[in-house]
């Protein structure tokens, strides 16, 4: 045991002081961290304001008015201070209170400056193809936007129907979106207030009779019940498996990298002398597990460490980092053990890439079922997933995650399918490494291995 | 005495190929063993048989009295024939790592780590990278990896392939020392003159079998030297008298000598004296029989055996690189 333990410490300390491993690490951690910082600047819309002038073509007479008050500022600001109100709704209780008064303020700097936009009335003759040759003249000062034209029952219903017109809408080229979303939304609120009037229907009262704000559900489990959140129902099944498959490609491509190295340089028959195939084997698997825990370590701190300043700890089951950790162990196990015995049976890293593609697929099938093993965490798919070694870790910690996680026994059942998928693994892996180690020349096949696997 | 090394009935195959067949063999503690043959001969599976780094498909293996080498692997040192370093590591690291997987303890071991490399002259080098050092110092510290531990066996593999004269030199004076500190040695080679040079008995092996395991006294003794290499001191000397000597069975000429072959059972000594009172000598020496000769006159004479002497001549020069992997 003692010489595992120096071969892994060998390991750990070698992959660690590696100024690629370290500079890995650290921008990895710089460039989320830099994202972080960076991404409100980058992607906010503070510093975008719509300006421009539109034109309107209104048969029904009535839009017009309705479009200008629309476009006030004024009430530019009571819509948005409404949606960000309702965005504010849709979110935890952990995030409104965090947010307090500040949140509402913020959306709404978030959505960036009032719109200046200046309607222009065009007579109903106006001919529509000259109207849109305006919207590709060059104006500097105030670009020319769009170009609005109501229908003739957009506000009051043809005898025998049951829908109302709209409009049509034709827009300069290259218009941003959210000028476009902004005139849109406009003419909407214009065509229903219109559409009121001429009912002699109150707007607000309408509002009033329409409006039945959506409640926050409350997740009921045996023995408990909790708020639901649904935006962390999907990020953290992806948080955990990306720390899975970071964690087991870390220790995994390292234990196939220094293998294939060690095989190279010809020193592994020096090693051989020394100790066993399955001592030195154990000592790489434990060493660049470590590594792995280290850098999932480091993952998870920052993690907890950012939820706990924003006060979202609450919404983290800590069972679930310890679960976390046990599905690591056994796929780090399965995985890291296969990659070294492909390192082991190859003379160079240009070899090994055949042999990897299987292990590359069983590791992505869970990235495409991902969403809908979230979506649908006891499906049958859902379920089968996360029995069927060796991804049955990533399928069981995406339904743990999940909203409505699984019975205990499941788990558990995962769990022991996973060990044994170990052993399995192991017993594989320490056959193929025995006589791959010194076999040189022409790199073998996956039956070639298994042939080695059963002729061991 | 105990043996160190233990084989009976040893033999492993690769697929249809025999590498090894039921090999028998005894090495008496602190012996100096040459293990001789062509590439391809079956030595370095065996040896690795015997590290237990491979495993016979039949027969015994015992080693220091274990029944494998993975239960005294601490006891024994081993120089393989692909050998190498971690290139980035340092050399005193990399020793000393070395010395920990053979079970050294950490006290002491920087100093003995010091002290091996001043004793091969690499003082100062435990700093250097493994990668920053010449071909020489390299093979120097792998030596020194094999014996950090002070085996008590020391198995080294085909030890001076690829080594310059001086660096053959300084090796053939380590594993001496080596000796001498009492450790049992076993070499193997496929340069006959190497072991002849430094083992105290030889086991031969050819296509896996063993056709040859005797102390070099004997095979001297055995494969007596019946011929004498003769040049006159007057070129135009009339030889002819020499058939005349009732020890002798022949003389050839070759060049400008002579070769005279005794008969068998006939004393060099006395031949020789014979010799110089019939024809004046400028030059005269005993042929002392080759390790190379005998290994082929041993194989030639076997009864299935396909090579003729001029190719197995050519397969006990050949580099390993030009051996085919067994």
């Amino acid at each position: 045991m003692r010489k595992v333990l120096h071969i892994a410490l060998r390991e750990f300390i070698v992959t660690v002081s590696n100024r690629s491993f370290i500079i890995g690490l650290l921008v990895m951690l710089a460039l989320i961290g830099l994202f972080a910082v960076i991404s409100p600047h980058v992607f906010n819309l503070r510093d975008f304001k719509v300006v421009g002038d539109v034109r309107i073509i209104d048969p029904t007479g009535v839009v017009v008015p309705q479009l200008n008050a629309s476009l006030d500022a004024r009430r530019i600001a009571v819509r948005r201070a409404e949606q960000a109100r309702v965005a504010l709704d849709s979110v935890p209780a952990e995030v409104r209170q965090l947010a307090g008064a500040r949140g509402e303020t913020a959306l709404q700097a978030a959505l960036g400056p009032v719109p200046d936009l200046r309607l222009e009335e065009r007579p109903l003759q106006a001919d529509i193809q000259e109207e849109k040759t305006w919207l590709t003249e060059k104006n500097a000062d105030r670009p020319h936007l769009a170009l609005i034209v109501v229908h003739q029952n957009a506000v009051t219903l043809d005898p025998g129907e049951l829908r109302y017109g709209t409009f049509d809408l034709f827009v300069a080229p290259n218009l941003d979106d959210r000028a476009e979303n902004e005139i849109q939304q406009s003419v909407r609120d214009a065509l229903i207030n219109a559409r009121g009037d001429a009912q002699s229907l109150n707007r607000e009262r309408i509002n009033a009779i329409i409006q039945v704000p959506r409640v926050h559900s409350v997740t009921v489990t045996v023995g408990d019940e909790r708020a639901t959140v649904r935006g962390l129902n999907i990020a953290l099944p992806l948080s955990v498996a990306a720390l899975l498959f970071v964690g087991v490609m870390t220790g995994g491509q390292a234990l196939l990298t220094t293998t294939v190295e060690e095989k190279s340089n010809r020193v592994i028959e020096v090693l051989l002398s020394a100790v066993s195939p399955m001592e030195l084997m154990a000592g790489k698997l434990i060493g660049q597990m470590a590594v792995s825990l280290l850098v999932l370590g480091l993952y998870i701190g920052l993690g907890l460490t950012v939820l706990t300043s924003l006060s979202l700890f609450g919404l983290f089951n800590p069972w679930l980092i310890v679960y976390m950790l046990i599905f690591f162990v056994i796929m780090y196990l399965v995985f890291g053990s296969l990659m070294m015995a492909v390192g082991s049976a190859v003379n160079e890293m240009r070899e090994a890439q055949g042999l990897m593609m299987p292990l590359m697929i069983m590791q992505i099938i869970p990235w495409i079922l991902w969403l809908p093993i979230s979506r649908n965490p006891n499906s049958m798919l859902s379920v089968f997933m996360s029995f069927l070694p060796p991804v049955n870790t990533f399928g069981m910690l995406l339904r743990m995650a999940s909203s409505a996680p699984p019975p205990w026994w499941q788990v558990w059942l995962s769990i022991g399918i996973g060990v044994a998928s170990v052993f399995v693994a192991i017993w594989f892996a320490a056959k193929v490494f025995r006589i791959g180690l010194l076999m040189y020349g022409k790199p073998p096949n996956l039956a070639t291995l298994i042939r080695w696997a059963r002729s061991a | 005495m105990e043996a160190a090394i233990l084989l009976k009935g040893v033999t492993k195959s690769f697929g249809r190929t025999k590498a090894v067949d039921n090999l028998d063999l005894a090495i008496p503690r602190g012996a100096l063993y040459g293990f001789i043959g062509p590439n391809g001969a079956g030595k370095t599976t065996s040896i690795r048989m015997i590290m237990s780094i491979l495993f016979p498909d039949a027969g015994e293996v015992s080693v220091l009295g274990n029944r494998s080498a993975t239960e005294a692997k601490d006891r024994i040192g081993y120089l393989p024939e692909e050998r190498g370093l971690y290139r980035k590591m340092r050399v005193g690291a990399f020793l000393a790592y070395m010395g920990r997987l053979k079970g050294l303890h950490e006290t002491g071991l920087h100093k003995r780590v010091e002290k091996s490399l001043e004793s091969v002259g690499l003082g100062g080098a435990g700093r250097k990278r493994c990668e920053e050092l010449s071909k020489g110092m390299m093979q120097k510290v792998q030596f020194l990896a094999a014996t950090i531990h002070k085996p008590d066996l020391l198995i080294l593999d085909e030890p001076f392939s690829g080594l310059d004269p001086v660096s053959s030199r300084l090796l053939r004076e380590l594993v001496l020392a080596e000796h001498s500190r009492g450790a049992t040695i076993l070499f193997s080679t496929h340069v006959m003159p190497h072991a002849e040079e430094l083992c105290d008995s030889v086991i031969m092996m050819h296509r896996g079998r063993k056709v040859l395991e005797e102390r070099m006294e004997t095979i001297r003794r055995q494969y007596d030297p019946r011929r004498i290499h003769f040049e006159p001191l007057d070129p135009i000397a009339d030889v002819s008298s020499l058939n005349a000597l009732p020890e002798v069975e022949c003389v050839a000429r070759m060049d400008e000598s002579y070769e005279i072959l005794l008969k068998e059972g006939m004393e060099p000594a006395q031949v020789m004296r014979h010799i110089v009172q019939t024809v004046v000598p400028a030059r005269m020496e005993l042929a002392r029989p080759q390790l190379e000769d005998v290994f082929i006159s041993l194989v030639s004479a076997g009864d299935k055996i396909d090579d003729t002497p001029e190719k197995l001549r050519a397969r006990l020069t050949e580099s390993p690189a030009e051996a085919p992997a067994v």
